[in-house]
């Protein structure tokens, strides 16, 4: 076969380049320690999410010192945690200088999970998880969207990641509030707050109860991993409450804990008894619907 | 429409035919597609971060 | 010497209508275009946001389907009739697989069209891709299956061409255009294979309701085990006009022919065993079968770079036949004022540079810059989008007059088209490429978001936008110029005076080519080897995680709900149990 001298130079300068192509990714492979999304974890129901030990327990969870896995569900079409910009659901919240574990599923369809302008992109794929090890370095949000059609609603379909500084960050949540059915006009109440701290660390949460138009804080000290109360003994016959016939409070903890903030505050109401008890079966069902007001 | 015969000057062989204009064009498409390749690799894509890291 | 359609008249009928039937695709195609790139850019919205899915489908589905793979049967079977000169064996066999791709059109067309309207529950918005669990309308999944089949039986057309020939002339080389359509329909055959199994197993009978679930990992990498080697069959009849038209324009001749034979070889080889390059990013498969996928793709550019130098030098042969002088001097010999000519060269240069992000796209972890970006549909417009669909334009003006026999409306407006055509996907696809580096994602509708923005480093999102939008204004335009220079063509006078059909002899001729390039069956023995290297570990790990038949999970939107279903679920069940053991069982062996 009769080849032109300078098509076997061409032929051999291809060659090159193909090989500096392969070496350039496998550096960056096993050089720079990027990794593919991968086959490392097992199939998944994806009818049966809630059921699964990770994403019966959506969010974030810290594993070790400056680590954590964030369990993520994509559906049509939100990212629970992530799609906040709308109030659907809570956004990520990790601290900065974290390394974090993503790990991605879908009940339905073929989803991506993409945080945008950054390399931290996946395929999400019904019955497989995803499950991506990024560096949080800077304080900052990013963006997230869903680059994979997945019907009607797919450009909608976004979320926040928010990066906060580490001492912003908490894992508190408000586990329960012991607080009275309802009370005598002008008697003092108490409140009793639990908060759990699922960091594996100690530390300090600010406790705020707001009661009628009042706001009253407790600092208290919670260890790693576990739980601690605080009381607050509030004086009905201080507050401002005109003519209610029920005064609300809400329990909060730790501004900086978006991450639970589903489960960051608590509500309820009490019932103010006068000279009748006539609104005893309404205060209930108020209790009921309250927020985990009384678990 | 053909341009078959009509407007050539000269009939060249294969022997004859040195295609120097060949190789200037795709020397410099070379030349491209490394500098673009080292571009996109090293600055766009290592200096887009967050990158996915193994587990450590 | 004569036109080919006095050598051809019956022949010249049915290419005709392939021809027509591909430029019909091509206009409605367009119109779909428009639509969405104003819409996505915002400057024009004439439809719910929902709806884009549709148009978008039908875009996709009608140009990479329909317009390319219409036109390439009309040129391939002009390929072989015109390099054996003999006719087809069987014209009534030739229109049947005719007809049988035109209904697979027609039924996969109505299933997406009428998601326009919400007079019937039947849908397709699924996509180009229909990833399970999107679900399409059963009837959209028949008019693929039929189409091709349609395929199949061409390809059977002109290897019984190649067959008979073969019996009258034993000893002589197959002629260079039907070894090139040979090998790609045998590439075609091995990679159909893929989607007639996505489809025929699984998402038809799941569409009917005869099983209850799909793995959506396995149909998606059935998908692209067909997905990847379809984007070659669009290209190799472009690479084929390169190789024997672009120097027959040039006003020279084919560098070299045994070279060009390689590089068909070579496609036959690499095209299949390279699909998982589309799911880097997929969980459920493993690093290492996306990295054997990245070495096997990154080999498939050596042909195509093997090509580029070819088709120059033969180029460069035609202009310095016709004077051109100098290390690029030669360049402005060359007959730019041929808009076949120009379209084919503008196509190439612009292949050039779809070829570079191509090789961004094929790189293992860089594809977590541009996945499913902005930047894929910048990459596929120059490839597919003007190398194949401008190379394609480019020769209809030198075939539809050879098919018709009528004499070309316009060779000026064809010229001011072909142009057109380049600066409109200039702009377009260079500003998607750069929207896709920001993040942009491809196949949304409105891509503005509540909680974020794009960030810039150079120029705003607005400009990136209005680029997209002028491209494709201008790319619109372009189509329509084409079309209305071809429609007037077909209803021209009878040009006396067209030139020959003849393919000029190649510089290096077939002799000079090893025989063992003529070996088909060889190299269709090696590139079945190596997809099944490439392809059975996959395969086989992606059952064995999920089960034939998935983990569980329903259809989107549910077509059918059929009470039968139980008994399939059971055989699936029972199948996937088999697999499951005969993997543990070849494990034990091993």
């Amino acid at each position: 076969m009769n080849i032109h001298n300078y098509e076997k130079l061409w032929l051999i300068a291809a060659m090159l380049l193909i090989i500096g192509f392969i070496v350039t990714i496998t550096y960056g492979s096993v050089g720079l320690g990027i990794a593919m999304i991968d086959d490392s974890e097992e199939t998944i129901d994806p009818n049966a999410l809630e059921d699964h030990e990770r994403f019966g327990d959506l969010g974030v969870h810290q594993t070790g010192d400056g680590e954590y896995d964030v369990n993520i569900r994509a559906y049509q079409f939100n990212f629970e945690p992530g799609s906040s910009a709308l109030g659907v659901h809570d956004p990520i919240v990790v601290p900065e200088n974290s390394e974090v574990t993503l790990y991605v599923t879908s009940p339905d369809v073929i989803h991506s999970f993409s945080v945008v302008g950054t390399n931290a992109n996946t395929m999400v794929v019904p019955g497989e998880i995803s499950v991506m090890t990024v560096e949080f370095n800077e304080a900052r949000e990013y963006g997230i969207l869903c680059n994979e059609y997945c019907g009607s609603g797919h450009h909608g379909m976004e979320g926040v990641i928010e990066v906060v500084p580490e001492d912003e960050f908490h894992l508190f949540s408000v586990a329960g509030v012991d607080a009275p059915e309802s009370a005598q006009a002008g008697d003092e109440v108490e409140i009793t707050a639990t908060v759990d701290n699922d960091a594996l660390d100690a530390d300090s949460a600010a406790v705020s109860l707001e009661i009628g138009e009042e706001t009253f804080e407790n600092e208290l000290e919670v260890d790693a991993e576990s739980s601690a109360s605080t009381t607050f003994t509030v004086d009905t016959g201080a507050l401002d409450l005109e003519d209610a016939v029920d005064i609300d409070w809400t329990v909060t903890v730790e501004d900086g804990s978006e991450a639970t903030l589903e489960d960051g505050s608590a509500s309820g109401s009490i019932a103010l008894e006068t000279d009748d008890d006539e609104n005893d079966d309404t205060t209930d069902d108020d209790n009921d619907e309250s927020d985990g007001g009384d678990q | 429409m053909s341009s078959d015969a009509d407007a050539l000057e000269r009939h060249i062989g294969h022997d004859e035919f040195d295609p120097v204009g060949t190789l200037a064009l795709i020397g410099i498409y070379f030349l491209i597609l490394l500098l673009m390749w080292l571009f996109m690799y090293f600055v766009e894509f290592l200096g887009n971060d967050l990158t996915v890291v193994g587990m450590i | 010497m004569s036109a080919y359609i006095d050598q051809f008249p019956e022949e010249a009928k049915v290419i005709r209508s392939a021809f027509y039937a591909s430029f019909f695709a091509l206009a409605l195609g367009a119109a779909f275009g428009l639509i969405q790139t104003l819409h996505r850019t915002d400057f024009v919205r004439i439809i719910p946001a929902e709806m884009y899915y549709t148009v978008l489908t039908a875009h996709g589905v009608l140009m990479v389907v329909t317009f390319t793979i219409f036109f390439l049967v009309a040129i391939f079977t002009w390929a072989v009739t015109t390099s054996l000169d003999r006719g087809v064996e069987d014209i009534r066999f030739t229109w049947s697989w005719y007809g049988l791709m035109t209904l697979g059109t027609a039924f996969a067309a109505i299933a997406i069209l009428a998601g326009f309207t919400d007079r019937t529950e039947i849908s397709a918005d699924v996509l180009f891709t229909f990833y399970a669990p999107l679900q399409a309308h059963p009837m959209f999944y028949v008019g693929l299956v039929l189409f091709v089949i349609g395929t199949w039986l061409a390809g059977a057309d002109w290897f019984r061409s190649w067959w008979a020939w073969k019996q009258e002339n034993p000893d002589k080389r197959i002629p260079l255009p039907t070894f090139m359509v040979l090998t790609t329909m045998i590439m075609w055959y091995l990679a159909t294979l893929g989607v007639a199994t996505s489809i025929i197993a699984f998402l038809l009978p799941w569409s009917l309701g005869l099983i209850d679930t799909v793995n959506p990992t396995l149909t998606r990498t059935l998908f692209w085990f067909w997905g990847h080697p379809v984007v070659y069959f669009w290209l190799m009849p472009a690479y084929m006009m390169w190789y024997i038209m672009l120097p027959k324009f040039s006003g020279g001749r084919l560098f070299s022919d045994p070279l060009a034979r390689v590089v068909f070889v070579l496609f036959l080889l690499l095209s299949t065993p390279v699909g998982i390059h589309h799911q880097y990013l997929d969980p459920g498969i493993a690093e290492g079968f996306k990295f054997i996928a990245m070495t096997n793709t990154m080999f498939l550019l050596l042909p195509s770079l093997l090509t580029a130098f070819t088709v120059v030098a033969s180029m460069e042969h035609g202009a310095r036949q016709r004077g051109g002088e100098g290390y690029f001097g030669w360049l402005g010999a060359l007959p730019w004022r041929d808009p076949v000519f120009t379209g084919m060269a503008l196509a190439g240069l612009m292949f050039a540079a779809g070829g570079f992000s191509g090789m961004i796209n094929a790189g293992m972890n860089i594809n977590y810059l541009v996945h499913n970006s902005l930047w894929v549909p910048g990459h596929f417009h120059l490839t597919v989008g003007t190398a194949v669909a401008l190379t394609f334009m480019a020769v209809s003006y030198y075939f539809i007059p050879q098919v018709t026999g009528r004499r070309l409306a316009s060779k000026q407006i064809a010229l001011v088209q072909v142009v057109m055509w380049f600066v409109g996907m200039t702009f377009m696809s260079n500003a998607m490429h750069r929207g896709g580096l920001l993040g942009m994602p491809r196949r949304t509708a409105e891509p503005e978001y509540a909680g974020f923005q794009f960030e810039t480093a150079i120029g705003t999102v607005g400009e990136l936008n209005a680029q997209i939008a002028l491209g494709g204004v201008l790319l619109t335009l372009s189509t329509l110029l084409f079309i209305v220079n071809m429609s007037i063509t077909a209803l021209n006078d009878r040009d006396d005076d067209l030139p020959s059909n003849t393919i000029p002899e190649p510089l290096s001729g077939p002799n000079e080519a090893p025989l063992v390039l003529d070996n088909l069956k060889l190299w269709t023995a090696i590139a079945v080897v190596l997809v099944i290297f490439a392809y059975s570990l996959p395969l086989a790990s992606i059952v064995e995680r999920g089960g034939l038949f998935g983990p569980g999970g329903d259809a989107f939107p549910m077509f059918l709900e059929l009470a039968d279903s139980f008994g399939f679920a059971l055989v699936g069940e029972t199948l996937s149990a088999m697999v499951s053991s005969l993997l543990e069982t070849l494990r034990t062996v091993v």
